[in-house]
C-alpha cells in the first residue's frame, strides 16, 4: 500500500516550474486567473499557498486597446507582472540555451553560483532587468513642465527604493556613482516609451541563475503596450564587461484587472530565508520564527 | 522522535508532484520534494508577513508529544488577493496541513494546502474557491 502510494516524486520540469508566466486557470470567483510562479502541485492538494499568485486580466479585457493618457501617450500605469528576467534571463529573454554571449570568466562565475546565495533573497532591490511574480506599475508623472518623471513602482523587489526615469530631456551625468537602479533618461518614440540607463552598479544578479554583469552595464528599455493587457519590453543589454556583443532580449507583462492595485510588502520584516536549510535563524530576536509563541 | 517525524514525512506520498516554488526563493534550496508531510493541530500563531506568511501549528502525536511546525505559505498579498482574511485563519483554530519539509529542520514545511476546521480549504487559486 505504501509502496503504492509512492508512486514517486516527479523532479521533471523544475526549470519549467521556475518559469514566471505559467499561468493558473481557476473556475468561478474572482482572483483565480492569473499567474504565479509557476509552480503546479498534485491534484490531491487543495491549493498553491507556498507559491505566489498574482491576478491577470482576463483575455476578454485583455484584448480592449490601449488606454490613453490626456495628451494622447499610452497609460503605462498597469499595474503588470512580468515583463523581465526572473530565473535565467538567456531563456526568459527568448535566447536558445548558450546564446547569450557571455565572456568566459562571466560564464565560468554563473556557473558557480548557487542560487542560494543570490543578494535578492536577502530583500535588496532585483535590478534592471529583473522582475518577480509581484505587480509592478509605471507611473507617469506630470507636473506644469509636462511629464518630468516616470517612476517604477514595485510590490516587493525594489528594497524600499524607487526607480525614477528623467523625461525632461537632460542627460546622463558623466561619471554616476554606480546605484541599484542606475541612472535613467525616457523618451518617447511613437507609442514606444523608451529608457535608457547607465551607472547601475554590480551589486544584484540578473536572475537567480546568477548571470553577471559589471558597472559597465547600459541598458536601453522599449515597453509598447499592445493592447490593454499586454506590453512588451524589448531590451538591449550592453556590457562589455560580460558580453563580447550587445544583447537584444524580449520579455511581456501581463496587465492584472482592472480593479487590483499594489499593496505593501515590506520584504524584510521575518524573512526566515535559509533556516530550514540549516541556516541560523538571525531574526529570533524579534519573536518571529519560534517554533512557540514570543513571553507575553 | 525524529523516527516519528520521518515516518510522517514518508507515510504520505505524492503522485507526479512537481514541487512548489516559492516566489522569493526557489522551493528547492530549502525544502525537499522527497519529504511530502501533513499533520492536524491546533493553530500557535498566523504571522502575516513578509516576505512570507507562516502559520505555526501545535500537532500532537498518539503519545502525546507535541510538535510545532512552522509552516511557509505564499507572500500576505498573494493570500489576499485570493479573498481571504486574517479573521479566516487565527491563533486556536484547529487545522489540517500538507506540505514538503525542510531539507535540514523538516518541521519548517511549505504548506501547499491548508484545510480550516470547517473545511474550507484555504485557497482561492485552484480547485473550488469558496469565497
Amino acid at each position: 500500500m505504501r509502496k503504492a502510494l509512492i508512486v514517486g516524486v516527479a523532479l521533471v520540469g523544475l526549470t519549467a516550474s521556475l518559469s514566471l508566466l505559467a499561468q493558473e486557470t481557476g473556475t468561478g470567483q474572482n482572483n483565480t486567473f492569473g499567474v504565479g510562479s509557476g509552480a503546479s502541485v498534485a491534484d490531491d492538494r487543495f491549493g498553491k499557498l507556498g507559491t505566489e499568485f498574482t491576478p491577470i486580466a482576463r483575455p476578454e479585457i485583455a484584448a480592449l486597446p490601449t488606454p490613453r493618457l490626456h495628451d494622447g501617450k499610452p497609460d503605462l500605469s498597469g499595474p503588470w507582472v512580468g515583463g523581465g528576467s526572473n530565473n535565467d534571463l538567456e531563456a526568459n529573454g527568448g535566447l536558445k540555451p548558450g546564446e547569450l554571449p557571455l565572456l568566459p570568466w562571466a560564464k565560468a562565475l554563473r556557473d558557480s553560483r548557487k542560487e542560494e546565495d543570490e543578494p535578492y533573497l536577502y530583500c535588496t532591490p532585483m535590478g534592471i532587468p529583473r522582475v518577480n511574480p509581484y505587480p509592478w506599475r509605471f507611473v507617469q508623472s506630470y507636473s506644469a513642465k509636462g511629464n518630468t518623471h516616470i517612476f517604477v513602482l514595485h510590490e516587493n523587489g525594489d528594497g524600499g527604493g524607487h526607480r525614477q526615469i528623467f523625461m525632461d530631456g537632460r542627460k546622463h551625468p558623466p561619471d554616476p556613482l554606480p546605484t541599484w537602479w542606475g541612472h535613467s533618461i525616457g523618451r518617447w518614440d511613437g507609442d514606444t516609451l523608451v529608457i535608457d540607463t547607465v551607472g547601475i552598479n554590480d551589486k544584484f544578479w540578473m536572475d537567480s541563475r546568477g548571470t553577471p554583469h559589471t558597472e559597465q552595464l547600459h541598458t536601453i528599455e522599449r515597453w509598447t503596450r499592445i493592447n490593454y493587457g499586454t506590453m512588451t519590453n524589448e531590451l538591449t543589454l550592453d556590457d562589455p564587461g560580460v558580453f563580447s556583443r550587445p544583447v537584444n532580449l524580449k520579455f511581456t507583462a501581463k496587465a492584472l484587472p482592472p480593479d487590483e492595485d499594489l499593496l505593501e510588502f515590506i520584504c524584510v520584516e521575518n524573512n526566515q530565508f535559509g533556516i530550514a536549510a540549516g541556516l541560523p535563524n538571525v531574526y529570533k530576536d524579534k519573536g518571529f520564527g519560534l517554533e512557540q509563541a514570543p513571553p507575553k | 522522535m525524529n523516527k516519528k517525524l520521518g515516518l510522517l514525512a514518508t507515510c504520505f506520498g505524492v503522485l507526479f508532484v512537481v514541487a512548489p516554488v516559492p516566489a522569493h526563493h526557489s522551493f528547492e534550496v530549502e525544502y525537499d520534494p522527497r519529504k511530502p508531510v501533513e499533520g492536524t493541530g491546533i493553530v500557535s500563531k498566523v504571522e502575516w508577513t513578509n516576505p512570507h506568511m507562516r502559520v505555526y501549528v501545535d500537532v500532537t502525536d498518539p503519545q502525546g508529544v507535541v510538535t510545532t511546525w512552522n509552516l511557509e505559505l505564499g507572500s500576505p498579498n498573494s493570500v489576499l488577493r485570493r479573498g481571504w482574511t486574517r479573521s479566516d485563519l487565527k491563533a486556536g483554530d484547529k487545522i489540517s496541513f500538507k506540505g514538503f519539509g525542510g531539507r535540514v529542520v523538516l518541521t519548517r514545511s511549505v504548506a501547499d494546502a491548508i484545510t480550516l476546521a470547517d473545511g474550507r480549504p484555504f485557497t482561492g487559486a485552484s480547485g473550488t474557491p469558496t469565497r
